[in-house]
């Protein structure tokens, strides 16, 4: 007894809960197998295998089953959850639609009613091909946007892992079928019959036939657009969002790499900010200052000190040394050392005041001093010396 | 001799380390004579200068320099963390205000403990403050207020850095593999 359809449809609506767990699991798996089903409705505390034989939901295959095709499309479209398709699948729609196509051209002035069906399956074939064109391009941006918001939080290695599996398998293919600069596209070919129908629509004699040829070319002026636009989403919009994915794990991995060891790794970047570069007002005025030292040269003369050998002074040790004996003991031997100078130079030369002070040295004195006594200070041309008072007497004499 | 207006901010800027941004009317000064400086760059301090389409800034050869080392640690490792939460951490970068509490929260909380803690611009929340400031004087960052910021285009240079060197990395893994 056929069954009410109103009765199967509300059948699908009071169940849609398991009938949409059984649409995800073929979705998956290919099948329902008998213990996913028991399971399932284990879950619903529910039995309606039998009613979903009974409505041909189920095709029984062994001890499994498979939701017949006409449901499991309807599901697909209201869902919008599609199986993608391969683009080699996807393809063999051009051998059928440039085979259908061949023979309405040869067959144009033969059998009347062979040409109409013929132009009929002609549609039929492009828009079969259109909606599976469309199922996979909605497919691919959920996936895409699956893995851009990533969700599940999946690892970054099997997000790339699945950026290139959608870009290889199923993104790139598609889009050489549609790009229209591509001589042996789907869509190029699309466009040539067209052409051909357009001519047709206006001056085929037969007028069913012409209306169905204006049909055919709408459709096909429609299809055309339809796919220009599907190209468009997967060149502008899937490519680059699948192609950030990638990138952003190549990022990823080089920081992931370069965090190993930082400091080994070169960093050839900005420079170091220049506190004195040579634009800071600080710069500017210390250049000119140095700079005018050199603005007005007088000149200099230098003359050859007119110095003979005999000029220079020698340190006659042995006659500053008889001078030193004589005053023995002494008890402030820097004071007379400066006193001897200057009585006999106008200013105390370091030099001279150096030479004397190595008398201290000799063997036969002796000398004491008192390392907390205030120093006292000697002019000397070239600097001021601060000395101690040191004492001298004879060596072993009181 | 003429030079480009604002010539004295654009080598002052370029000079501190500082990146110009498009949004900067030096931008376009330094653009419409991008030979001139090139060369003067080069001639002169033996930078180079790189001009993007939405920024600028010199290159150093100094490849030990610390600044940039911490700030390649900073990025490096806030987008690892963000990409640990799930986020995609570009966008992110690009486009979303962050704030100095959650980026406290994301490095106390990292597994790369000991880098952070040995790096003395990342150790603590003062630390990473005073990091902050030196980014947003770089033009690397801009503040939109005491604790929030986003990131400049100038980001991108780091992001670069990061593919050339997974790209290194990898030619390098392939090459031992060969060896094998």
């Amino acid at each position: 007894m056929r069954t009410e359809p109103r009765t199967i449809l509300n059948f699908l609506s009071n169940y849609f809960d398991i009938i949409k767990e059984l649409f995800d699991v073929q979705l998956k798996d290919g099948l329902v197998r008998k213990e996913d089903l028991n399971a399932i409705l284990a879950e619903h505390d529910s039995d309606i295998l039998n009613k979903l034989i009974e409505y041909k939901f189920f095709k029984k295959i062994a001890d499994d089953y498979e939701i017949r095709p006409m449901y499991f499309k309807f599901l697909e479209f209201i869902l919008s959850e599609f199986k993608p398709l391969l683009p080699e699948t996807i393809e063999k729609y051009e051998h059928s639609i440039t085979s259908l196509f061949k023979k309405i051209k040869e067959g144009i002035n033969k059998d009347r009613n062979i040409l109409l069906q013929r132009i009929s399956d002609l549609n039929n074939e492009v828009r079969d091909f259109t909606e599976a064109v469309e199922k996979n391009t909605l497919r691919l941006i959920a996936e895409t946007k699956e893995l851009k918001s990533n969700v599940d939080k999946i690892d970054y290695r099997e997000k790339v892992r699945k950026a290139s599996f959608w870009i290889d398998y199923y993104i790139t293919p598609l889009n050489t079928i549609l790009d229209v600069s591509h001589a042996n596209s789907i869509t190029n070919r699309l466009l040539d019959i067209s052409q051909y129908i357009n001519i047709r629509r206006l001056n085929f004699d037969d007028e069913l036939a012409r209306q169905q040829f204006e049909k055919l070319y709408t459709f096909l002026v429609q299809t055309n657009d339809d796919l220009l636009r599907q190209s468009k989403i997967l060149t502008n919009e899937l490519l680059p969002l699948i192609e950030r994915i990638r990138s952003e794990s190549m990022i990823l991995t080089g920081w992931i790499e370069f965090l190993k060891n930082p400091n080994k790794s070169e960093t050839p970047f900005i420079p170091k900010s220049l506190r004195a570069y040579p634009y800071n007002n600080a710069m500017y005025f210390n250049s000119l200052e140095y700079v005018q030292q050199y603005m007005q040269n007088d000149d200099v003369y230098l003359e050859d000190p007119n110095l003979s050998a005999s000029d220079k002074w020698i340190f006659n040790k042995e006659f500053y040394r008889e001078q030193l004996m004589k005053e023995l003991p002494m008890p402030n031997f820097f004071e007379w050392a400066g006193i001897t100078l200057r009585g006999e130079y106008e200013d105390i030369e370091t030099e001279k005041f150096f030479s004397l002070s190595t008398l201290l040295f000799e063997d036969d004195i002796e000398l004491e001093f008192d390392p907390t006594a205030d120093r006292q200070v000697i002019r000397t041309t070239e600097m001021n010396l601060r000395v101690p008072k040191i004492k001298i007497k004879r060596h072993g004499l009181s | 001799m003429d030079f480009p207006r604002y010539h004295k901010e654009i080598v002052g800027d370029l000079l501190d380390g500082k990146f110009i941004l498009a949004t900067d009317a030096k931008f376009i000064e330094l653009k419409n004579n991008a030979d001139f400086y090139g060369k003067f760059f080069k001639e002169t301090f033996e930078f180079y200068l790189d001009i993007k389409s939405d920024y600028a800034y010199l290159i150093s050869e100094e490849t030990m320099e610390m600044l940039s080392r911490d700030i390649c640690i900073f990025i490096g490792l806030l987008c690892y963390e963000l990409d640990k939460e799930g986020k995609n951490f570009l966008d992110e970068i690009q486009y979303a205000e962050f704030d100095s509490e959650m980026i406290d929260n994301l490095l106390d909380n990292s597994s790369y403990t000991d880098l952070i803690m040995n790096n003395n611009q990342l150790k603590n929340s003062e630390a990473r403050k005073q990091f902050l400031g030196t980014l947003n004087r770089r033009n690397i960052i801009d503040r939109n207020s005491d604790k929030k910021f986003t990131f400049t285009p100038a980001y991108k240079v780091f992001m670069d850095f990061a593919k050339n060197f997974a790209k290194g990395k990898l030619a390098t893994a392939g090459t031992e593999e060969d060896n094998e």
